[in-house]
């Protein structure tokens, strides 16, 4: 079975032998290993992209493959992020809680340690009180267990109710917008129990590792990424080469022929959102502790706009080519904003590419709307055809 | 006879001058009573002064309760005069001539507090009485602000003479008031709170809420004497009211966990505490249990439990006793209050519902123009936010060339409309044409847009708000009662909104644009076969839209700061209007503002403090709204519903 699926895919075989090479090459120039050769800022940078390249092909199953543009589903990979946030910064601030009490005569109580705890974490929005959502921060397998529940349940209801009143194509999109809209200032206030729009910070430093360099811990997060991509990637490989997968394409292309042959062609939305969902928790559970601060900014509305915008430009429909697409914009962008890109200087108007990326990038992507539909991979598919 | 009464009028004036030329000469004749007063023998001066009805007097009253009236020690002669190191500058409490001498040989009349208390009533006596209406209105102001019993008598006194109707009001208005909290008449005084049941004004509030002061008494029964508002329920808070008897000196001091955590730790006895080990003192029973064995040895005050609180508590009685001792007077006053606060309810009700209705106009203009790309042509425009920030920011720059904010305000509504409308042009000519059959890609294909424009924006005009000011006559607020007010802006972007209505349904029902838009929305085959040119109305139709979201863009400028990101903020909240209210009808999007509208509104109320949950609340109401009735509230039937 698995040979007749890698058979029929040897894309799968050529990405995982590329990553693998590509992470090897990181590997070994890391500051981990002695060679030096790549900053761990930059490790940090290329773990994140990985991250984000795992949401691109959750993505790219449910727009590319299944033709629900879901503008939402970095709601998603935000809840992820805050459920291991919550307990980073939860057992940080008891390890540096429990020194601080250590030194006193008469031990503390464990509610002096507990209303210590909510101080620090809380103290920022004027509250000392622990939110109900915090009941199970103090365990790490309770925490993950929610970077895959509470994404997995909210897409199953979300999902259920949109589905099910046949909400579909610009409406739907508009739909998962306002989901991704409310959360965010539902988090933006003070009082939703994870601090505001201060968010959760210090996420990058793990709980008791403190010997442990970053350098160390960079590299150790970088390969995880690498590892849930390339698991992702098998699982979505073998997710659309099944007959499970034929369907979905097939309510893509028709959806009422599907549902005339017979298949319920909600159960198949509603798997493919819920299970996109799924992985999109678990790529925020990774991006954030790289990133070290998670706050609602990260999951307004167009935050999973440009999420659509990277599928398009690497090419939807194809898996690599959302990961194609997710790197080279965000390497791009981060070039761009990050002054690397030398400025231009017309004479009477220097064009400064902090300023004007945002403008390329706009327009850059209308043209690959209009005159390049299939985006990036639609080369490859050029170049196979042609060879 | 009306000529009888002034010449009378005339002669009596001339009289008292005659009678008294100055202040001075007055002052003389009690020179000992003014130099060194008393709150007994300064009322003879007072009596005169008033006599004199001199206008200087006022002047002279209000320095003399400022301690600015000196005395020369020789002629025994008064000035106001400004103290400056040694130097004194003196002014003739007659001529108001200045003159600048040394301190000394001159000496400040220092009038005590009863003094000038006895001053302050005369000056609002006279100020009554001022004929310079700002004065007697000052006058009424302060006693509004501060009232007395003392004023009482006054005002009625001063009602007779009174002939500006307005000041006569107020006049009543306050006497009124002074009755109901210090009338001597019970039935005077309950009188005066009835009529004030009616009286939604803050002030009226005010007095009845005055007459109502309580203060919470503790006491070891109920007493029969007192004007008993209500009896405390203590277990609500027992640390607070506990907390109460203790600053009453009726029970010991609590002793709280940092309390017990000191005492423990300064009674660290060879690594044990009362005889518990110190390592074990990690629980709080662990540590009162210590406690309580140090109290047992004498060397800390007795423990009290919560037990010890609550019996305590249970002794006494908590109670708010009205400060005023009768009853009936705090029974009407209490009926008085509760009629007005109904009113109260129901005038809120009514402000919430125009801002309601404010609000929705604000969506509805936002929304207006998508229901025309969106509605009519199901163009999903992601960059119409953009077009709303284009026409606000072409209003800003309209008014750095036209500084009459009026003239630029008409230039800039048609010129925006221009603008957007060319825009709009432009991107259906360029990008929207080519991808009618690819919807969701216009939606990407139209945030590129959007991004784009909205970092343009940011580079030209930089990250920071701009004003658009709005012209003189449409500042401050319609003033309908203290409750009950709305700006003028809002009024006007209301009628802006009607407009825009009007205008829209008259363009699609009435003219032969109109009707081609219908026409190429319905079937653009069949339209192009009897001769429509489909292009042509598609770009007409956007560049409506559009140009609608550009004058949208203005009016919404007047209200909020203009910035790039304005536009954004409008974005999902437009289609959500257009979504709900059904798309492809104008009525729609107007049912959709409006529910969206006064549903925030309301939702804001429920939760006053916090307008994120609002919006929140609401967008999950609209999500919910949309299972159950996908189309909108206005659904197309038939044939034109097909997708």
């Amino acid at each position: 079975m698995k040979n007749t699926f890698i058979a029929r895919n040897p894309s799968v075989l050529w990405f995982l032998a590329a990553l693998g090479l590509f992470t090897a090459l990181v590997t070994i120039a890391s500051e981990a290993t002695g060679a030096g050769l790549i900053s761990t800022s930059f490790v940090k940078t290329l773990g994140k992209t990985l991250c984000l390249c795992l949401i691109a092909i959750a993505m790219d199953v449910v727009w590319g493959y299944c033709g629900i543009l879901s503008l939402g589903h970095f709601a998603f990979f935000g809840i992820g992020g805050y459920s291991i946030g919550m307990w980073l910064m939860y057992a940080r601030t008891e390890i540096i809680v429990t020194e601080s009490l250590a030194g006193r005569t008469i031990p503390a109580t464990p509610q002096e340690v507990s209303d210590a705890i909510g101080n620090q974490i809380f103290g920022v929005v004027g509250s000392s009180e622990f939110p109900l959502i915090w009941a199970f921060a103090d365990s790490f397998w309770m925490q993950m267990a929610f970077v895959i529940l509470i994404p997995g349940l909210l897409a199953l209801v979300f999902g259920w109710l949109a589905f099910r009143s046949r909400v579909t194509g610009v409406y739907l999109s508009i739909l998962t917008q306002a989901m991704t809209l409310a959360l965010a200032l539902y988090l933006f206030q003070n009082d939703s129990g994870l601090r505001g729009n201060n968010g959760l910070s210090g996420l990058q430093n793990l709980p008791g590792m403190d010997d442990v360099s970053q350098a160390t811990v960079s590299l150790a997060f970088f390969l995880a990424s690498a590892a849930a991509l390339a698991l992702g990637y098998l699982l979505f490989a073998w997710i659309t080469d099944s007959k499970l997968g034929n369907i979905i394409q097939a309510i893509r292309d028709d959806e009422a022929r599907v549902r005339f042959l017979g298949y319920h062609v909600e159960s198949y939305k509603l798997f493919v959102f819920t299970i996109t969902a799924i992985i999109a928790g678990i790529a925020g559970a990774l991006y954030y502790p790289q990133a070290g601060i998670i706050n609602p900014a990260e999951i307004a509305p167009i935050a999973s706009i440009y999420l659509a915008v990277w599928v398009a430009i690497g090419g939807r429909g194809r898996l690599y080519g959302a990961v194609l697409g997710a790197a080279f914009v965000s390497l791009l962008s981060s070039w761009f904003t990050g002054g690397g890109a030398p400025n231009i200087n017309l004479g009477f108007y220097t064009v400064q590419w902090v300023d004007w990326w945002l403008v390329l990038l706009g327009l850059s992507f209308v043209l690959v709307t209009l005159y390049a539909p299939k985006g990036i991979g639609g080369l490859f598919d050029k170049l196979v055809r042609k060879s | 006879m009306r000529r009888l009464f002034l010449s009378l009028a005339w002669l009596m004036a001339f009289a008292t001058s005659a009678f008294a030329q100055d202040l001075q000469s007055i002052l003389q004749t009690h020179a000992e009573e003014v130099a060194k007063p008393s709150r007994n023998s300064v009322g003879v001066v007072m009596d005169d002064l008033v006599a004199s009805g001199l206008p200087q007097t006022t002047a002279f009253l209000e320095q003399w309760a400022e301690r600015n009236i000196w005395q020369n020690d020789e002629t025994g002669s008064f000035f106001i005069g400004i103290e400056d190191g040694d130097d004194l500058t003196l002014t003739d409490i007659d001529s108001g001539e200045e003159t600048s001498v040394s301190a000394d040989g001159y000496s400040q009349l220092r009038p005590n507090g009863g003094v000038r208390r006895v001053i302050g009533t005369a000056l609002v006596q006279f100020q009554l009485s001022d004929p310079d209406p700002e004065r007697r209105l000052s006058a009424l102001e302060s006693i509004g602000r501060r009232a007395d019993a003392s004023q009482l008598p006054l005002l009625i006194a001063s009602l007779e003479g009174e002939d500006d109707a307005a000041i006569r009001a107020r006049k009543e208005q306050l006497i009124n008031f002074l009755t109901a909290r210090f009338g001597e008449n019970t039935d005077d005084r309950i009188a005066a709170i009835n009529s004030l049941s009616k009286d939604t004004s803050v002030e009226a509030r005010a007095v009845l809420n005055q007459i109502l002061a309580t203060e919470v008494k503790i006491a070891d029964a109920l007493p029969q004497d007192d004007n008993v508002a209500d009896v405390i329920n203590t277990l609500s808070d027992h640390t607070a009211y506990y907390a109460q008897l203790v600053d009453a000196d009726l029970a010991p001091a609590m002793v709280s966990s940092g309390d017990v955590l000191a005492a423990l730790e300064a009674n660290v006895v060879e690594g044990r505490v009362g005889g518990i080990p110190l390592a074990q003192l990690n629980s709080e029973d662990a540590r009162n249990a210590a406690y309580v064995e140090l109290a047992a040895a004498g060397t800390v005050p007795p423990l009290v439990t919560a037990d010890d609180v609550t019996a305590t508590l249970d002794d006494f009685y908590f109670y708010s006793a009205y400060d005023e001792p009768d009853a009936a007077i705090t029974d009407a006053a209490r009926a008085a209050l509760d009629s007005v606060e109904t009113r109260v309810g129901w005038s809120q009700f009514l402000d919430l519902s125009l801002d309601g209705l404010s609000l929705a106009s604000i969506y509805f203009l936002a929304a207006i123009g998508l229901a025309i790309t969106f509605g009519q042509m199901g163009v999903i425009n992601m960059a119409h936010g953009e077009f709303i920030m284009m026409g606000a920011y072409t209003g800003y720059v309209v008014q750095l060339f036209v500084p009459d904010y009026t003239i630029s305000l008409l230039i800039a509504l048609p010129l925006a409309f221009a603008v957007t409308f060319g825009a709009g042009v432009a991107m259906e000519r360029l990008v929207i044409r080519h991808l009618y059959h690819r919807p969701l890609e216009t939606l990407l294909a139209t945030f590129g847009i959007s991004i784009a424009l909205q970092q343009i924006a940011k580079n030209i005009f930089g990250t920071q708000a701009r004003p658009l000011t709005s012209p003189e006559w449409l500042s401050g607020a319609l003033v309908i009662s203290d409750v009950i007010q709305i700006s003028y802006i809002r009024i006007a972007i209301f009628v802006l909104a009607l407009i825009f209505l009007c205008v829209l349904l008259y363009i699609l029902k009435r003219t032969r644009l109109g009707l081609e838009v219908r026409a190429v929305t319905q079937n653009p085959g069949m339209a192009a076969s009897m001769g429509i040119n489909p292009d042509r109305i598609n770009m007409m139709t956007f560049g409506l839209g559009s140009g609608i979201a550009g004058v949208a863009g203005v009016s919404i400028g007047l209200y909020a700061q203009v910035t790039s990101e304005m536009g954004a903020n409008y974005i999902v909240q437009s289609f959500m209007t257009v979504v709900v209210g059904g798309v492809g009808s104008v009525f729609g999007t107007l049912a959709g503002a409006g529910l969206i509208g006064f549903l925030q509104k309301g939702i804001e109320w429920l939760n006053p403090s916090n307008t994120l949950a609002a919006q929140t609340y609401m967008i999950l109401f609209i999500i919910l709204f949309i299972q159950f009735r996908p189309k909108g509230i206005v659904a197309l039937k038939g044939r034109a519903a097909a997708d």
